[in-house]
């Protein structure tokens, strides 16, 4: 019986890889690694699968956005919502730069997509803040 | 894009919410699955019922 336990394999899980300490990433780095590579903060960190994940549904999500006509907003101090659209977009990290250093994001209001392409853009800007709180978390040992 | 169906869009969307919101939340597959499934069919849920709610308010 105590054989057939210890021979039991562990649940599979997105845990730490083996020789992967949180401890040893500087915290700094990790976040700047979350939020610039969808889901590099969690690569780095060992969690191999939640990582792939983000790496693939977060610049998916902005692709698709910007598929949609959506717009990149701009950061414009007298429009309050839209400067918050505009951090949740810069949120989004490489991609983000990337589509603006490509021109792209430049959104068609008269397109019937065009609210839904900000719906996408905005929430994988959102989410992957979300990604980032959470790598912080696995460094610190909490998940 | 001559995406229009605006359902279809409506579910892309809550299937990639879904998707990152169970693998963030859970630490196994399989609660990540059933936290994805759940995310999804709120998110529509809620979507059909908002949308029958506001059929019936006159504008």
């Amino acid at each position: 019986m105590a054989a057939r336990a210890v021979s039991k394999r562990p649940a599979r899980s997105s845990q730490p890889a083996p020789g992967a300490s949180p401890a040893a990433r500087p915290l700094p780095l990790v976040y700047l690694a979350a939020w610039l590579v969808p889901g590099g903060g969690h690569l780095w960190l060992g969690r191999t699968v939640k990582g792939v994940v983000l790496l693939v549904m977060l610049p998916l999500m902005f692709l698709i956005g910007l598929w949609l006509d959506g717009r990149l907003f701009p950061f414009t101090p007298g429009e309050p919502l839209v400067a918050l659209a505009a951090v949740a977009n810069v949120g989004a990290g490489l991609p983000y730069f990337i589509a603006q250093a490509l021109g792209a994001g430049a959104g068609r209001v008269l397109s019937v997509t065009y609210e839904y392409g900000n719906a996408f853009l905005i929430t994988a800007g959102l989410l992957n803040a979300l990604a980032v709180i959470d790598a912080h978390d696995i460094a610190l040992g909490r998940k | 894009m001559n995406t229009t169906s605006h359902a279809l869009l409506m579910a892309l969307f809550a299937a990639c919410v879904a998707v990152v919101g169970g693998v963030l939340l859970k630490d196994t597959p399989k609660e990540q699955a059933r936290s994805a499934a759940g995310i999804f069919g709120s998110l529509v849920g809620a979507a059909l019922v908002l949308g029958w709610v506001l059929y019936f308010l006159p504008l």
